[in-house]
């Protein structure tokens, strides 16, 4: 239970996170094929809402993807004046599972895939 | 000009010393005993969720009802024990003078989600606004506005133990790909306010 389930994978140049847990079987093996094309990337979005602090945003953007403070500054200040905005992009798999690691921080984020 | 008190202090022995008064030790180890029970109730269930604790178990798709609930299937289960793993251990260590770096984000994650729900129930916005002392809210006011500060501090005591950023990181991002006008759009579709 104290093994963070959803560590900086990303920061580590990782893609994935460990051996176990449900968040490895997030892949959507049968389309990769199709979603990882690179002029198509899934896209991590990020909504604004009003009680999650400006500092605490920025933080969750630096330690799960490995922003510079100023990049998760400027991605946090596009998420509160803008009202959404992409902190990531991807394969679905990966785009899924930072989804669920930005849920486990209490973010707004939604998947979207511009068609 | 007093000096700024700090919760969270590096430790000589790494991790770091927590200073908190008893006052304040009791408000956190009382305080999740709500949340606890509420997502016990969620456990692995894929049912809605209480909009209660909607901010914590929020959806990824907006607008693909089968990814959603396949989505669901997948996480909400270790999603629910992650944030109950935070909040237990928030509990146990409420009384502790010294915490590990990992047990400083386990507590960020518990206050975030106290706050979260919180907020939810107190109805915050973006315009600061003060309350009655009168008012039957004051006291949950109270302790949102207390967490804001906990979280702060453990934000800037944590903020310096993380690794170098990866210059490259988000390079590829698109910028705005939904040409939205100024002010954007909130979560429902409405447009943002101050646009």
């Amino acid at each position: 239970m104290s093994e963070p389930l959803l560590p900086s994978a990303r920061a580590e140049g990782e893609g994935r996170v460990g051996s176990t847990g449900t968040l490895t079987r997030l892949a959507h093996d049968e389309e990769v094929g199709e979603e990882t094309r690179a002029d198509h990337p899934w896209l991590v979005v990020v909504w604004n809402d009003p009680i999650n602090l400006m500092s605490y945003v920025t933080y969750v953007f630096q330690k799960l993807f490995g922003y510079s403070r100023e990049k998760a500054t400027k991605l946090m200040l596009d998420v509160h004046h803008k009202g959404r905005a992409v902190v990531a992009s991807g394969p679905r798999e990966r785009a899924e599972l930072d989804v669920a690691r930005l849920h486990r921080h209490g973010l707004w984020a939604t998947l979207e895939h511009p068609d | 000009m007093t000096r700024r008190r700090h919760l969270f202090r590096p430790s000589a022995r790494g991790g770091f010393d927590v200073e908190l008064r008893e006052d304040e030790r009791a408000l956190l180890a009382a305080l999740p005993a709500r949340l606890i029970a509420a997502l016990e109730r969620v456990g692995a269930s894929d049912a809605p969720v209480p909009e209660s604790l909607r901010r914590l178990l929020p959806p990824a798709y907006l607008t693909d009802a089968a990814a959603e609930s396949a989505y669901v299937r997948l996480v909400r289960s270790e999603l629910v024990a992650e944030h109950r793993a935070a909040l237990d251990l928030l509990v146990a260590t409420a009384g502790t003078t010294h915490l590990r770096a990992s047990e400083l984000e386990s507590w960020l994650l518990a206050v975030n989600d106290l706050r979260l729900v919180l907020g939810t129930s107190l109805e915050v916005t973006e315009d600061v606004r003060e309350l009655d002392p009168d008012d039957a809210r004051y006291g949950e006011w109270v302790c949102y506005h207390y967490l804001s500060y906990l979280a702060e501090e453990a934000v800037e005591a944590l903020s310096g133990l993380l690794p170098p950023a990866n210059p490259l990181a988000g390079d590829d991002l698109p910028d705005d790909p939904w040409g939205d006008p100024p002010g954007g759009l909130r979560w429902d579709g409405t447009p943002a306010p101050g646009g």
